[in-house]
């Protein structure tokens, strides 16, 4: 253990990512071998909404740019494997007017999901091309305005997406283990990034601009690579989602959704990999536990009344005592390994040479 | 003529609407780099207030107005005291994600206390009345919302230019410690632009409510989204360009609208919002704001 601590380089990174992702392996487990099958639906919500919070943390956490529009990925990520997987007898019923013959084929999942990560990666780039020359407010409103265009464009194209009703009858193959799977490499990957020079070079101008620019960082540059990153990422998030659920509507990546996974990503702490597992379990599991509430349980024999809204609550109060108590998140700026070298340096009797 | 005069005035009250918002949050941003998300629940309250009001079976539209107004400026007050002080001096982020919590609170309070649903709230509904005027017809509704809100940025004009605690906002905007160095409190200056907010914004929930003669928890959420893009196009931090981004996103807004087929006219924000990125790509500082160098003290 503190020989794989004490190493140096990429391989830290790894180990520090697979640390991350330990506990949520350790929850899994034990909801695979003892909980019931609601549980298990329950757990998978929860890594979808892991990887799409690290989606989020490797643009927002290291460039500090608020992002209001990573749900789109998750949409788009989402629709285009739907489109791309479901049985043309099911879109026959579904989109019967889809352009480019796109209502008669199908496709298997795995050309489907390279398929849609390439258009995402296409998209993404030529969005991150426009964001990443724009700092500050005016790139958190331009954020905003990808939300709205492409929301607007999945309501508006039925021919294609079906528009305001749901999208159903994707094929459903996901189980929890290979999402568990897909959450180890996601989270590696963005503590890969962060670690990385070009995580810290970005990480570094989202300090001080004038300073890491005037140190030859191409900011834009580094902003982009974030950007298309965390756009794969929540794409991921989404194909992940659709291939369990089997339905999808884009009214459900809209305006509340961002906000959730924004507030479970400043909770755990922008600025680390950790905080993303951290934030994502707390606000995720306390949001089950006071939605029983909220349908009125019985409770030591008094049935308690329908509170719809106490969740929203809980979790407005939580962002607002969160941003005045601790500012920098749960995990402030330390990792989870960081801590543990900590604690190891601390504890007596290991450093001999210490007076 | 006439057409063209009902569509003029059309999105000359849209882009009053849009004005009084983002002169709100303007005057909070300048002061202290606050963007209030929030101030979408001032417009929430201020039309709860009202229907709190017709539920005690009080009713005459002036009263009714009048203390939805007052709850508007008290909330805005409120939310300074309890959630935005303990943040004042932290990053342009932790405010704006302050400003997400109290949002969050106060709709999910409405939606817990009061109903999930749109209440009906007909209360204003005699401003949607047409009036004819040198021969023309307009609707009456439109045309306070123009003359009020002239009015309130002259007003607003006025208090910042003559009197004391105005020039000390104007000049806290610059630089605050100098301010405090005059001897004025800093709460005091804060509290003020939050009461200005406040009151404009309870101002424009009149009119929405009147407009759209209902009531829901996140009821300000898009005309708040709306005068934020209002704030960004003039400028952001700039009062002058929030009025002047208002009025443009309105006549843009109602422009589109005309121009665009019926059967695209779902895809009315999509173009919207792209005429706007493209804005921003093109001048990130706004129409009236300047380019401010990085490490320049002075605006």
């Amino acid at each position: 253990m503190t020989r794989l601590l004490a190493l140096d380089g990429w391989r830290r990174s790894v180990i520090g990512g697979l640390i991350a992702a330990l506990p949520v392996v350790g929850v899994c487990v034990l909801v695979l071998l003892f909980a019931p099958a609601y549980v298990e639906r329950l757990a998978y919500a929860g890594l979808v909404a892991i990887v799409v919070v690290a989606g989020l943390q490797v643009f927002t956490g290291n460039a500090l740019i608020v992002n209001f529009g990573h749900t789109v990925w998750v949409a788009l990520g989402a629709y285009f494997v739907a489109i791309l997987t479901t049985p043309p007898a099911m879109k026959a019923l579904i989109i019967p007017d889809a352009p480019w013959g796109l209502a008669t084929l199908q496709l298997h999942p795995l050309p489907a999901v390279v398929i849609a990560l390439f258009a995402v990666l296409a998209l993404a780039t030529l969005t991150g091309l426009v964001i990443s020359r724009v700092s500050g407010i005016g790139a958190d409103i331009l954020t905003l305005c990808l939300q709205i265009i492409v929301h607007s464009v999945l309501i508006h194209w039925t021919d294609l997406f079906k528009g305001n009703t749901a999208f159903f009858g994707v094929p459903q193959f996901m189980t929890l283990p290979w999402a568990l799977l897909i959450v180890t490499v996601v989270l590696v990957l963005a503590r890969l990034f962060r670690d990385s020079p070009w995580g810290v070079q970005l990480r570094a101008s989202s300090e001080n601009l004038l300073a890491a620019r005037s140190m030859g960082v191409n900011v834009a540059r580094r902003r982009l690579a974030a950007w298309v990153l965390g756009a794969l990422i929540s794409a991921t998030a989404g194909m992940m989602y659709v291939f369990f659920i089997g339905t999808i509507s884009a009214k459900s990546f809209y305006f509340s959704y961002v906000f959730l996974t924004i507030a479970m990503l400043i909770l755990g702490g922008m600025r680390t990999v950790s905080g993303v597992v951290v934030g994502t379990a707390i606000i995720q599991i306390g949001i089950e536990l006071i939605r029983m509430l909220e349908n009125g349980p019985v409770m030591l024999g008094l049935q308690l009344p329908q509170m719809f809204g106490l969740s929203g609550l809980v979790l407005g109060v939580v962002i607002v005592l969160c941003m005045v108590l601790r500012p920098s998140g749960v995990m402030g700026t330390r990792e989870f390994d960081d801590l543990l070298r900590m604690w190891l340096a601390r504890r007596p009797g290991r450093n001999g040479d210490r007076p | 003529m006439d057409y063209a005069l009902q569509q003029f005035l059309n999105a000359a009250s849209f882009g009053a609407e849009y004005a009084l918002i983002a002169l709100g949050l303007a005057i909070v941003f300048s002061l202290m780099g606050l963007v209030n998300f929030a101030h979408g629940e001032i417009i929430a309250i201020a039309s709860y207030a009202a229907f709190f009001l017709i539920l005690v079976g009080i009713d005459n539209p002036a009263v009714v107005a009048l203390v939805a107004i007052a709850a508007s400026v008290l909330g805005a007050i409120l939310f300074e005291r309890v959630a935005f002080r303990p943040v004042r001096h932290a990053p342009v982020a932790t405010g704006l994600l302050t400003a997400f919590g109290v949002s969050i609170v106060v709709q999910n309070a409405f939606l817990l206390f009061v109903s999930p649903r749109p209440r009906p709230l007909p209360v204003f509904g005699g401003l949607n009345r047409t009036v004819e005027l040198g021969g023309l017809k307009v609707q009456l509704l439109q045309l306070l919302e123009i003359g009020v809100t002239l009015a309130a940025i002259s007003a607003l004009l006025v208090f910042l230019r003559r009197s004391t605690l105005g020039l000390a906002m104007r000049a806290a905007a610059r630089d605050f410690n100098t301010v405090r160095l005059m001897g004025l409190r800093a709460n005091r200056v804060i509290a003020t632009a939050f009461a200005i907010s406040g009151l404009l914004a309870g101002i424009a929930a009149v009119f929405i409510v009147a407009r759209r003669g209902s009531i829901e928890p996140d009821m300000g959420f898009m005309p708040v989204l709306k005068a934020f893009v209002a704030c960004v196009i003039g400028g952001f931090g700039s009062l002058g360009g929030a009025v002047l981004g208002g009025f443009v996103l309105g006549f843009v807004e109602v422009g589109i609208l005309l121009v665009l087929p019926q059967s695209m006219g779902g895809l009315k924000d999509a173009v919207v919002f792209s005429l706007i990125a493209l804005l921003l790509v093109a001048r990130p500082q706004g129409i009236l704001g300047s380019r401010v160098e990085l490490g320049d003290k002075e605006r």
